[in-house]
């Protein structure tokens, strides 16, 4: 079974590194540029997690996770934002949005992949 | 409202000129209401003893001293108008029960019963006109004399007269009001009255005392023999003791009243004039009121224009500080925006150079030579040099725009502190040193903002390695006071005495040769006390030149305790 995970972002460099980290480690990537796109794609690739900005056009971060969270066949679908946002509370913002996890930009190539392979590891642990 | 002011004033004072005009008129009248015994008193003119008020009341000091003797004992008093002489006659008759101001003799002993303690004493002055010449007893030889009727001056006069020789002649008039009358009509030359009748009307009738006094008496009230007058006297007699023995008494304030307050009664004209000028003076205030009210209501309308103006200024000024309140919101708002948006554009970028350097290091995208690892090593440098600088100008940036709050937490020190030593580990065994680690065996939880103190803790082991060449460096942290105690020490070159004092300001580094490979924004130290200061902690260095530096910070145990 492809492990296969959804990138919403909107910047083509990073979703590029990200996309080239991930499949150098054997998973599938699935692009989406935009929040819209991002809840369409989540609900007909069923994917493994997803990988969300929190910067996006139109509709933020924080609203396409509360989209998200609407839908019951994505529950136990881990949704990590991954953003430069770092001030006070933001981290408290997206969690509450939804998010499982939180991985701050810039990425670290050397611990990226790790940091996913742990939320996939702590979703598949019974809740 | 201030118009009413004057009105107010006015009304008072005319209530009280009422109240002081009833009062008086009405006092007569509450006196003969209680009582069983019903005493009939004898009541003449001979003013201010004994007389009948222009109201046709009695008045005078016998009246008022019976009156309150009365309303002690439950008497009720009848009063028989009449003469002197028609009262002397009544009471030996015992047609009525008490006659006043009646002198002690011992004729008279015979006829009528006295109390015991004298009411007034008393004396008879001879009266003349003014400018007469009857300055002595022997100026009235050959004067015609008024006196009152059956009297004892009458007969003691007479006795005194002949004495001296002198021939005088001497009429018996029944009161003394036809005395001064005819005297002042110059019927007669000299008028013998008591000292209480002359004192109160000489001057009315235009005459003047002359030293002639004689016959020094002692005044009671009378009641007649056969009518056994006993307790009456006895009564009377236990009172005006009491009365005198009070100086508030009714006693004395009828002595004050009818000889002295008395004049302005005995001056009617002068209580018209009087009158007239209140009348006129509560005219002219009315009037004057009035026009003070027209001037009140004129000055009270421009007052309230100019309040209405500066109503209308002072709206015109808060609307226009909440426009400047909004606009300094507005760019407060910018301004945490444009920090935000800063931190996002400016890491953006920066995230695909890390990035992909370190994507290319591990070399995922193929391998690498030698000099390209090397070049692509130094990129990565200066990118997360970069990135260091950006992350302290937007520290910097927030918390001179107070942007920057803390969020507060209860957690271990211990791995925390672990932690963040293990980030220097690397560095330091790169360059050989020695990295010392003293945790007490107390330091426990802590309740501060966990990624700011591990902020503070990582710059002074990021300092203290990058300026220690060999040696160690240590960090020890044991509880203090409340709170934990760390300290970092090195034995780098040091920090000379005159570079202490500015080394927690911003944009501060070392200014020598030396520094300048040492790379840095010089804000870390200056983010460092900031934020040990919203911790409500301190922050001190200790340094040698060329021997070592040593930071100490102390934060409490409970930092986010009511702060």
């Amino acid at each position: 079974m492809t492990k296969s995970l959804l990138i919403i972002e909107d910047n083509a460099q990073n979703f590029y590194m990200m996309r080239f980290l991930l499949e150098k480690n054997g998973f599938t990537v699935i692009g989406a540029e935009n929040g819209r796109e991002g809840i369409e794609k989540a609900l007909e690739s069923n994917p493994k997690a997803i990988l969300l900005d929190i910067q996006l056009p139109e509709m933020d971060g924080y609203a396409v996770a509360r989209e998200l969270k609407k839908h019951p066949e994505l529950d136990r679908v881990p949704i990590i934002a991954v953003t430069s946002y770092a001030m006070v509370g933001d981290r408290e913002k997206i969690m509450e949005a939804g998010a499982t996890g939180y991985i701050e930009k810039p990425i670290n190539p050397d611990t990226f992949v790790a940091e996913i392979l742990q939320y996939l590891q702590d979703q598949e642990k019974p809740s | 409202m201030p118009t009413r002011n004057p009105w107010s004033f006015h009304g008072y004072f005319f209530l009280m000129t009422v109240v002081f005009i009833l009062v008086p008129a009405f006092l007569p009248a509450l006196s003969a209401t209680a009582g069983e015994a019903v005493v009939r008193v004898g009541v003449y003119e001979n003013s201010p003893k004994v007389f009948t008020s222009e109201q046709g009341e009695p008045a005078g000091i016998f009246i008022d001293i019976i009156r309150q003797i009365a309303e002690l004992e439950g008497w009720t008093l009848e009063y028989v108008h009449g003469t002197w002489t028609e009262g002397l006659d009544r009471l030996a008759k015992g047609e009525i029960d008490l006659m006043p101001d009646v002198a002690y003799t011992a004729a008279r002993e015979k006829t009528y019963a006295y109390h015991q303690v004298p009411v007034l004493s008393d004396w008879f002055q001879v009266y003349a006109r003014k400018g007469s010449g009857i300055k002595s007893i022997v100026d009235l030889d050959g004067k015609r004399i008024l006196v009152l009727d059956r009297s004892v001056q009458q007969s003691s006069f007479g006795q005194m007269v002949q004495g001296f020789g002198i021939n005088s002649i001497l009429t018996g008039l029944p009161d003394y009001k036809a005395i001064f009358e005819k005297i002042a009509a110059g019927e007669a030359d000299a008028a013998i009255t008591n000292r209480f009748y002359g004192m109160t009307h000489a001057a009315k009738y235009g005459l003047e005392d002359t030293a002639i006094i004689f016959n020094p008496t002692k005044l009671f009230f009378a009641a007649p023999l056969q009518h056994n007058g006993g307790p009456l006297l006895t009564a009377i007699d236990t009172r005006l003791d009491q009365f005198k023995r009070d100086s508030q008494s009714i006693y004395y304030a009828s002595l004050a009243r009818w000889t002295s307050e008395k004049v302005n009664f005995s001056l009617p004209a002068w209580v018209r004039i009087t009158g007239l000028i209140i009348g006129v003076a509560l005219i002219m205030s009315l009037l004057g009121s009035l026009v003070l009210k027209r001037q009140v209501n004129l000055r009270t309308r421009e007052l309230q224009d100019i309040n209405r103006e500066m109503e209308g200024r002072i709206e015109q000024r808060t609307a226009e500080l909440a426009v400047a309140m909004q606009k300094a919101q507005a760019a407060d708002h910018l301004k945490s925006a444009f920090l935000a948006s800063m931190s996002h554009e400016l890491r953006t970028p920066l995230n695909s150079i890390i990035g992909f350097t370190g994507i290319l290091l591990q070399g995922l995208a193929g391998p690498l030579n030698e000099e390209q690892k090397k070049q692509l090593l130094m990129v990565q440098n200066s990118s997360r040099h970069l990135l260091a600088l950006i992350n302290d100008v937007l520290d910097i940036s927030k918390i001179e725009a107070d942007q920057l709050s803390l969020s507060f937490s209860t957690f271990e020190l211990r791995p925390s502190i672990e932690k963040t030593v293990k980030l220097v580990a690397p560095l330091a065994y790169k360059k050989g040193l020695e990295l010392v680690l003293e945790i007490g065996p107390d330091v426990a939880a802590v309740t501060t903002d966990q990624r700011r103190l591990e902020q503070v803790i990582l710059n002074l082991l990021n300092n203290a390695v990058k300026f220690t060449e060999k040696g160690r460096v240590s960090l020890a942290c044991r509880t203090e006071k409340n709170g934990y105690l760390l300290s970092v020490s090195d034995t780098g070159i040091g920090i000379r005495a005159e570079e202490i004092p500015g080394l927690f300001q911003p944009f501060h580094q070392i200014d020598t040769g030396l520094s300048r490979k040492h790379e840095g924004t010089g804000l870390g130290l200056s983010i460092c006390k900031k934020l040990v200061g919203m911790m409500r902690g301190t922050i001190e260095v200790q340094s040698q030149w060329r021997e070592g530096s040593i930071f100490t910070v102390w934060f409490p145990e409970n930092g986010g305790e009511s702060s």
